[in-house]
């Protein structure tokens, strides 16, 4: 990461969100949305103003802009961000503020770089006295020295000097950050995870936050089988998570008894085989009743084609038949080297990585079934009271909020 | 007559606060952070929360705090740990600030003795650091850029982001390491906004407890860990983890963070104070140097008797001061500091050290300075 460095701060930061733009039905929504998630965000750094403006929104700060510029690029919804220094609304003030601004970028690129470059300007207040195209040039003339290491070039140019004026204000700034992009998280509604240690899951949850969910967490512990580090890494991977969304809620649920149950039941070498496949219906019946109450409107897994044995069409199947709400799986066409890859961006790779047992460890079947029927889950489930124990389960549920 | 505690500079009493945050994992809570068992998980929890204070109090990302037992471990890591990654890339010279602690000059040493090209930068005669001249040291071999933010013996605070921006110029791939040993907790050591690639941090020096430090990183990068083992702290720092130690640090950088304008407003009053008074000891002044301070620290430069005999007089009267770094001071060294300031040998050796701490009171300046002008009154008569 090249950190640039500048003698005098920026007055604020300039943030660009795309797609919401075209969303005109709710564009408000999702504006005051990413205003909300964008405090947020900085609050643990900076408190930070955040106002609205023609498409743009601008973050204002005592200190700390750089952090916080940092922080921005880890909100969704955002697609790029600018350090930004506020010039009055008059040709002569603005190329004032403009030549320290190109110094600023100047000064931050390598020996003997020379960038293709223009100014740009965007003027949203029309009483401006000259024209964007005028205003480029009466900048461009007044602000550029010989010697600059710059070449000319309106077309795609490498770097920008931007100038956007507005409300009897401008804005001048040449640095870009780019933003994750995606949706403001919690603009497409609320969504339950079934989170466990894996690589997988984390990765899952970062793409349903990126697409606007905003994402509850849910955990199957063998409390009593397994030890509390397998709880405590899902909880450190719930609060890199929460590096995307702010607070995030981890529901616990204690699973050995269920496990203990359904071995009871899965006596035959037969049925022993479907063990993993009813472990995992239970998890989706569990888990649809706790979105209903947590109010989510759909369960996300990390769950992929083909990528072990037992993840077959045909048990993806059996298992997405106990769900009482859409099974959303956005790594369903993932290779692993894919999900690994994210899974280290986001910084969840290293304690996923950390090998802990999980509750699908226990009583595992010596012999998997990979083509599993659903009458024969069915048939095997009947020897039990499901809903008792569904409903007893739910009840030792603990709830952990975490930041 | 109760004593006159003025060197906070090498270390400062540890705050009932932070000793109380620390006291059950000194006793009950003992369990190794590794261990798998509910005792040991209650102990990485108390880690993990100390972690995120540290990353809070400098605006990072918590897996960027590396946990080291002091401000040395953590300059020789960053140091030594970014150079020697660097080698493979070709990168083999290494860049020091012109008055950087033993600790840095020690680890560059041993980067020399490895092949490393060491390079210096220097200070200018206002005692800033001479941009124009680090310009010329920095190119595309330099594998890192160690620098101080806050001078031990001056207070000066060097232009530090400058020079990052000269790093980032001259020698884009080179990793520019700050000592912020006796910055953090009185000023903003984000290192996202000083330009720093990692930053190193003392506990003992903002009323924490001694054996605590960490490295903190702004981005991910490679760096070679010194101490190999267990994998802790991300395969960086192996070995147990100093649990109530590291408690410690965060919870005295938090302390520290939270009471800061307020403790800089009370030693930018005792120190106008006490400068003035000291100005009227027959012979004595205070040096000055650079354009910002951080007002906690005051050297005196005192012709006529050497420091060492100085300090002596001063103890017998319950005030403890010092001469330089503490640790130069063990080995009778002359202050680099003082020397790139252009002072005579004389003067260096007879300059003395006060530092100011949380705890730092004007009753206690007056009795210093009381102290020092029977000192001078005593010694007058030897001097002439």
């Amino acid at each position: 990461m090249n950190l640039p460095v500048s003698t005098t701060p920026p007055d604020a930061l300039l943030v660009r969100y795309g797609e919401l733009a075209l969303k005109r039905g709710n564009r408000f929504q999702f504006e005051q949305a990413l205003m909300r998630n964008l405090r947020a965000a900085c609050s643990s750094i900076e408190p930070v103003r955040v106002e609205r403006e023609h498409g743009r929104l601008i973050v204002f700060a005592e200190r700390r802009l750089e952090s916080l510029a940092q922080r921005c690029a880890q909100v969704f919804g955002v697609t790029s961000i600018s350090p930004a220094w506020l010039a009055p609304a008059e040709p002569e003030g603005i190329c004032r503020v403009a030549r320290g601004v190109l110094d600023d970028a100047l000064a931050a690129l390598p020996q003997g770089a020379r960038p293709t470059f223009r100014v740009l300007t965007k003027r949203a207040d029309k009483r401006f006295p000259l024209t964007s195209l005028e205003l480029d040039r009466f900048v461009a003339e007044r602000v550029l020295r010989e010697g600059d290491p710059l070449v000319i070039e309106l077309d795609r140019p490498q770097l920008v000097l931007g100038i956007e004026v507005r409300d009897g204000r401008a804005w001048v700034f040449a640095r870009r950050i780019h933003g994750p992009g995606g949706l403001p998280v919690g603009t497409l509604g609320r969504v339950l995870c079934l989170i466990s240690g894996g690589i997988d899951s984390p990765v899952a949850a970062w793409m349903a936050l990126k697409r606007g969910c905003e994402v509850r967490y849910v955990t199957f512990h063998a409390r009593g089988f397994i030890g509390e580090p397998a709880l405590e890494k899902v909880g450190e991977l719930v609060r890199v998570l929460a590096t995307w969304q702010g607070s995030s809620r981890l529901l616990v649920v204690p699973f050995a008894p269920v496990q203990l149950a359904l071995k009871a039941v899965t006596t035959s070498a037969l049925d022993e085989g479907y063990r993993t496949i009813l472990y995992r219906r239970m998890m989706q019946r569990i888990a649809s009743r706790l979105a209903l109450r947590e109010e989510c409107q759909a369960l996300v897994t990390g769950e992929s084609m083909g990528q072990v044995a037992s993840q077959t069409l045909e048990n993806l199947s059996c298992i997405e038949a106990a769900a009482e709400l859409p099974v959303l799986r956005p790594l369903v066409a993932f290779d692993k080297q894919e999900t690994v890859e994210i899974a280290q961006r986001i910084g969840a790779f290293a304690l996923s990585a950390v090998q802990e047992p999980d509750c699908c460890t226990l009583f595992l079947p010596r012999k998997p079934i990979t083509r599993g029927r659903i009458e024969s889950c069915e048939r095997i489930e009947q020897r039990l009271d499901l809903e008792t124990l569904v409903a007893q389960t739910l009840e030792q549920v603990e709830t952990l909020d975490l930041a | 007559m109760a004593s006159v505690y003025l060197d906070h500079a090498a270390t400062t009493p540890l705050d009932p606060r932070v000793r109380a945050a620390m006291a059950p994992f000194l006793e009950e809570q003992f369990a190794n952070p590794s261990s798998r068992h509910a005792p040991g998980v209650r102990a990485a929890q108390a880690l993990a929360e100390s972690r995120r204070r540290v990353a809070r109090a400098l605006a990072v990302e918590p897996r960027r705090v590396v946990f080291t037992s002091g401000g040395t471990e953590a300059l020789n890591l960053g140091l030594l740990g970014i150079a020697r990654a660097a080698r493979t890339a070709g990168r083999d010279a290494l860049v020091v600030g012109p008055t950087e602690h033993a600790c840095v000059r020690g680890a560059a040493a041993a980067l020399e003795r490895e092949g490393f090209e060491l390079r210096r930068l220097r200070l200018d005669a206002c005692g800033e650091l001479d941009l124009e001249h680090a310009r010329e040291q920095l190119d595309a071999r330099v594998a890192v850029v160690a620098q101080m933010l806050v001078n031990n013996e001056l207070g000066t605070l060097y232009d530090v982001r400058s020079l990052a921006r000269l790093v980032r110029q001259r020698a884009p791939h080179a990793r520019l390491l700050v000592d912020a040993v006796q910055a953090a907790g009185k000023l903003d050591c984000a290192p996202r906004e000083l330009g720093a690639d990692a930053l190193a941090l003392s506990a003992h020096k903002l009323h924490g407890p001694k054996g605590a430090g960490a490295l903190v990183l702004a981005s991910e990068f490679p760096l070679e860990p010194l101490v190999h083992g267990g994998g802790q702290e991300r395969g960086l720092r192996s070995g147990t983890e100093n649990v109530p130690a590291c408690v410690g640090l965060g919870v005295a950088l938090e302390l520290a963070e939270l009471e800061r304008e307020a403790t800089l407003a009370r030693w930018r009053e005792l120190r106008a104070f006490f400068v003035q008074r000291l100005a009227l000891l027959p012979g004595a002044r205070v040096l000055e140097a650079g354009r910002e301070r951080v007002p906690s620290t005051v050297s005196l430069v005192w012709p006529g008797a050497p420091a060492a005999v100085r300090l002596h007089q001063l103890e017998r009267c319950g005030v403890f001061a010092s001469a330089g770094s503490a640790c130069q001071a063990a080995k009778h060294e002359l202050s680099p500091t003082l020397k790139a300031l252009g002072l005579s040998d004389d003067d260096a050796r007879s300059t003395l050290r006060f530092s100011f701490g949380r705890t730092t009171t004007r009753e206690e300046l007056e009795q210093a300075l009381a102290a020092l002008e029977q000192v001078g009154r005593e010694l007058a008569p030897l001097v002439r």
